[in-house]
């Protein structure tokens, strides 16, 4: 293991990789601290700059996009208030106090090296888990792959907050775009509507695209318009320098924090399509909890800073390990590079890390050296950052949305691509607006085939339907479901209870 | 959503079994549709239920206009690419959306309008066709 990471790392730094892991850092960074661009925007619009380069290529600058966008999203969180993206809100709650009450440098350094530790032992998570998962993982039949996918999808409609029906409704249409087209099994058409692009299926890169770039876009124009002024609350005169020794003895005197927030990190990277904004807020939760001055919370102290970007740089690593042992996206931005993967012909899931080890270490490699690449892009560059904040969004969403058709086009070289973005742009947006989550939508487009072809599978070589639960690993899975969506369904009724009795309350 | 889930699964009601596979096209996608015909019936009941009970929301101060009009520019440009080819329709596509979002006031922010445009448009296309082999749309009409 340490002999390939070493060659990882050897193969990694050589100008062919180290150039598009640069430029990826360097987008994502810029990404990150602008507010509202995601991470998932700024990879969406990498994806088509992929396609011409080698596998490892590309995935580096994805990998450094995500890891960049990860750490800029902090810049404008702790000096304007304002997140850059959603796993950067609770940075907010301290790193803003921190920086209005005069020490804007602090708060910046204290963001950025958590993430980077943060990010770092996550990354000795990635190396030393991913292996013996991937491994774990060959033991499945298609009886435990089935019960692993539901419970994908279980877990992430359940983890909806607004309503638990829409989250299930949401991944149950996402499964609906893979039944269009041919059948995976035996290539029979089926609900094609007489529509020849169909008789193919969707393609699932247009629709993630469409979704989330659109659903983004579009909220954000909704709100143009307004003549509303940008926050500048921090004067930007002020000096970021600080002592970088101090700020990593501020964090590293804090190994319990800094370590439980990797864990909570780690935890919800695993878990599919929750993402980093989740994991930021649990961990910031679990930091005042557990904290001898929660209090103090909220008022700019480092404590609240560590834990959320701890938390957010470890979560990359968690989705990374999903996406790599098991096939399936630990979130939005993972589902655009099994995307990308996909366009060349690699599989990804169990036998990726053996049949691709090299593609696999340069993957980790990749992964750690962004962090260092991230540093030296915010060393010098973090007031430049602030500059490009002020990028007009006139300009900049036009310029998006025809690279999100470069992306969609260039997969095949069809316009049909471009109508599949629109319709499902249009769609993505109307989920938004209607109150439907968009991650387990995605996650049933993305694994609705898998789960098809796996059932028909295992009941081709056993017809015995008992099988799913008499399997020790597939029953466990199923359990799982049953299990995470009685917790999800126990926590919405006493949301709901806590809303009606607080609606009572304020009635009187 | 129930209606749609309803009539695909209709359809599925006419697709044949293989001999070759125990369960055929069907099985699959009729799981699927009943259940997502099923969490729709909810979704609709428990809406209906909830509204009786619910105070109305105060509108949010959103612009919707503005947000139909770049999905009809958008539907536009993409209509648009088959004919004009991905440079031309690019150039207006940009140039419109910028002008929309932020309507440019005299010459000077015309002529930032029509530098987007064309900068987006001639930088993406050098990149994609001349560094990344990305094959750009050809217009049937400008044979560009």
């Amino acid at each position: 293991m340490f002999e390939l990471l070493g060659a990882g790392l050897a193969n990694i730094v050589q100008a062919k990789y180290l150039v598009p892991l640069f430029i990826g850092t360097l987008v994502g960074v810029v990404g990150g601290a602008l507010p509202g661009i995601t991470i998932t925007m700024t990879v969406i619009v990498v994806l088509p700059f992929t396609f011409g380069l080698e596998p490892l290529q590309g995935l580096a600058a994805m990998i450094g996009v995500y890891v960049g966008g990860e750490t800029g999203g902090l810049i404008t969180s702790c000096l304007l208030g304002i997140p850059g993206k959603p796993s950067a809100v609770a940075t907010t709650f301290d790193g803003f106090p921190m920086a209005k009450a005069g020490e804007p440098g602090r708060a910046l350094w204290l963001g950025v090296w958590a993430s980077i530790f943060g990010g770092l032992l996550g990354a000795v998570f990635l190396v030393a888990s991913t292996g013996p998962l991937a491994t774990l993982a060959l033991a499945f039949g298609p009886w435990e792959y089935f019960s692993l996918f539901i419970l994908a999808l279980s877990m992430v409609a359940g983890l909806v907050e607004s309503s638990l029906v829409k989250g299930l409704l949401s991944g149950a249409i996402g499964c609906v775009v893979t039944i269009l087209g041919n059948d995976p099994v035996m290539g029979k058409e089926r609900l094609t509507l007489g529509i020849k692009f169909l008789e193919g299926g969707i393609p699932f890169l247009p629709v993630l695209i469409g979704v989330f770039a659109f659903a983004q876009i579009m909220s954000e124009v909704q709100r143009m318009g307004g003549g509303r002024k940008a926050l500048q609350a921090v004067d930007r005169g002020l000096s970021l320098a600080v002592s970088h020794l101090r700020v990593m003895w501020e964090i590293l005197s804090r190994p319990v924090l800094l370590l439980w927030s990797t864990f909570i990190g780690l935890v919800i990277g695993v878990l599919p399509a929750i993402g980093g904004s989740a994991a930021n807020m649990l961990a910031y939760d679990q930091a005042k909890k557990f904290s001898s001055r929660p209090e103090k919370f909220g008022t700019g102290i480092p404590e609240g800073i560590i834990a959320s970007e701890a938390s957010n740089n470890a979560n990359v690593a968690g989705s990374l390990v999903t996406i790599m042992a098991f096939g399936i996206p630990g979130d939005a931005v993972t589902a655009v590079m099994l995307g990308a993967l996909t366009i060349h012909g690699i599989q990804s899931g169990p036998l990726f890390i053996s049949q691709n080890a090299t593609l696999a270490y340069g993957m980790f490699a990749a992964y750690i050296v962004a962090h260092a690449v991230a540093l030296a892009i915010l060393l010098p560059g973090v007031r430049w950052m602030l500059r490009i904040v002020d990028i007009p969004k006139a300009i900049l969403f036009p310029v998006v949305v025809v690279l999100c058709v470069i992306g969609a086009y260039a997969l095949n070289n069809t316009v049909d691509n471009v109508y599949v973005l629109l319709v499902f742009g249009v769609f993505g947006y109307a989920m938004v607006k209607f109150g439907f989550p968009l991650a387990p939508f995605i996650l049933g487009v993305i694994l609705g085939d898998q789960i098809e072809i796996n059932l028909i599978r295992a009941v081709m070589s056993d017809s015995d339907p008992w099988l799913f639960l008499t399997r020790p690993i597939s029953g466990g899975l199923l359990l799982a479901s049953v299990l995470s969506f009685a917790a999800a369904l126990w926590q919405h009724r006493r949301v709901q209870n806590r809303t009606a009795a607080a609606q009572g309350d304020a009635d009187f | 959503m129930l209606s749609a889930s309803l009539v695909l699964f209709g359809l599925t009601l006419g697709l044949k079994d293989n001999p070759l596979v125990p369960i055929g096209p069907g099985f699959y996608p009729r799981i699927v549709l009943g259940v997502t015909a099923a969490l729709s019936l909810w979704l609709v009941v428990a809406d209906a239920a909830g509204r009786r009970s619910r105070k109305p929301a105060p509108a949010p101060d959103h612009n919707y206009l503005l947000v139909g009009l770049m999905f009809l520019l958008f539907g536009l440009y993409c209509g648009a690419l088959a004919f004009l080819g991905y440079r031309l329709s690019t150039v207006l596509y940009v140039a419109a959306a910028n002008a929309l979002l932020d309507p440019p006031r005299g010459a000077r922010g015309w002529g930032r309008v029509a530098l987007v445009a064309v900068l987006t448009a001639f930088l993406t296309h050098l990149v994609f066709e001349r560094y990344l082999t990305v094959l750009l749309p050809r217009g049937t009409w400008t044979g560009f």
